[in-house]
């Protein structure tokens, strides 16, 4: 069944994009409606550009209702798990601190520009991909990504703040 | 500008190394559960569960009216041609909303419903099962339409400040009609009207009225005009179309008695 192959993709998009702890819920939901309405879709398209936009769209429909998203949080990583932070290099405090402020950052950013920078960098999609995903004309890719990557410059570089705040 | 590029080029290769680092939790097995769904006939126009839910959480007092009803309102929210994918489906005070594509390219700017007749007010009230409501911000109508037998009463005003407004009200937990509207769904917007929830969907839609057998009446197929609020009490359901902005809107809903 097409559910097994899709299912790791679907789910991480859908957590990413803010389902949290109901990413799997609103994974259901998409197989559901991407095979109950089979018939409109195009033979020859691929599959798993379909199903996420559905699962896009259900995530959204989601995280609006409740009125809120998952914040996102990074991986533990073997090292800083294993032992204090005093008994790890210098450099990997310094690159756990900076990670941990972008995806802070990530999480401050406006629905629209969380979901640009989702699509374009956490799951390493094309601008193209990331219009089909999002249902958005590729120029407000565009658009919203710069505008993400402004405004995350103006959380993470001390006195950037004023010149980014038309973004 | 340079030490921006080299800033944004930095950062866009970190995030893509920190999407590798983000903590997700394994995905469920959802085979099994989809199957089973699958097997079951779909459920009305196929609503979502997970939306529908979400919204009976919200409207508890709602909830158990809104499971037993049949399909009142359907409004269809469609997607632009050759973009045939349903990707929002939810039910609201009886109505059922979604995104897929019209069966109406450019429909008629006005056209009648299934029997339409004119008629007066204290008439009209006679003739069907539910309240109708009258908003006192707006007054007398200039004109009162019973369709589908009894099943929509329409009140016409022509001559606002904001142009012709018109409201549809219908029984919208018990009955069976259905109306398909054809939009973007980034135009709906939750409001609230006399203390409960409406919605506020901005912009012309198509909308359809369908038969008590579930079929499209295509003759009735037209545009919308402006803006269109959605609201109900648990007898009667109202939609409210004109070129409204929406606090106009909501003030008049709120003067429905």
């Amino acid at each position: 069944m097409l559910v097994a192959r899709y299912t790791l993709r679907a789910h991480r998009a859908a957590f990413l994009l803010g389902a949290g702890q109901e990413a799997d819920d609103v994974v259901q939901e998409a197989f559901v409606k991407a095979f109950r309405y089979l018939p409109r879709f195009r033979a020859g398209e691929p599959f798993a550009p379909w199903l996420l936009r559905i699962v896009a769209n259900e995530t959204k429909n989601l995280t609006r209702s409740r009125r809120r998203r998952a914040a996102l949080t990074a991986r533990l990583s073997a090292a800083e798990s294993a032992s204090s932070a005093a008994d790890l290099p210098a450099e990997v405090v310094l690159a756990t601190e900076r990670r941990a402020r972008l995806v802070a950052a990530v999480n401050e950013l406006p629905d629209v520009l969380r979901r640009a920078v989702v699509c374009r960098y956490f799951l390493e999609l094309s601008e193209t991909e990331t219009a089909h995903m999002l249902g958005w004309p590729l120029g407000s890719v565009k658009s919203r990504t710069s505008r993400a990557l402004n405004r995350l410059r103006g959380l993470l570089v001390p006195g950037e703040q004023d010149r980014v705040s038309s973004g | 500008m340079a030490d921006l590029v080299s800033w944004r080029d930095a950062a866009e290769s970190e995030m893509r190394a920190l999407g590798r680092e983000l903590q997700v939790p394994p995905a469920g097995d959802i085979t099994a559960a989809v199957r089973q769904r699958l097997e079951r006939p779909a459920p009305g126009h196929g609503q979502s569960h997970v939306l529908r839910d979400s919204i009976a959480r919200r409207r508890r007092g709602w909830r158990a009216v809104l499971v037993a009803a049949a399909v009142i309102l359907a409004l269809l929210i469609a997607t632009p041609a050759g973009r045939a994918v349903i990707s929002h489906v939810f039910r609201f005070v009886g109505i059922e909303i979604r995104q897929q594509p019209g069966p109406v390219r450019s429909p008629p700017a006005s056209a009648p419903l299934p029997g339409q007749r004119g008629t007066s007010l204290a008439q009209a009230r006679r003739q069907v099962a539910f309240p109708v409501l009258v908003p006192a911000a707006l007054g007398k109508p200039d004109e009162v339409l019973v369709s589908g037998g009894g099943r929509v009463v329409s009140l016409i005003y022509r001559r606002t400040p904001n142009g012709t407004v018109r409201l549809d009200e219908f029984s919208g937990h018990t009955d069976r009609i259905v109306f398909e509207k054809f939009g973007h769904v980034s135009k709906l917007r939750d409001v609230t009207v006399h203390g409960r929830e409406g919605l506020w969907i901005k912009g012309p839609q198509e909308l359809v009225y369908i038969t008590p057998k579930g079929r499209p009446a295509f003759a009735s197929a037209r545009l919308t005009t402006g803006n269109t609020l959605i609201w109900g009490t648990w007898r009667v359901a109202v939609r409210l179309e004109g070129s409204l902005s929406q606090a106009t809107a909501i003030a008049i809903a709120d003067s429905a008695r």
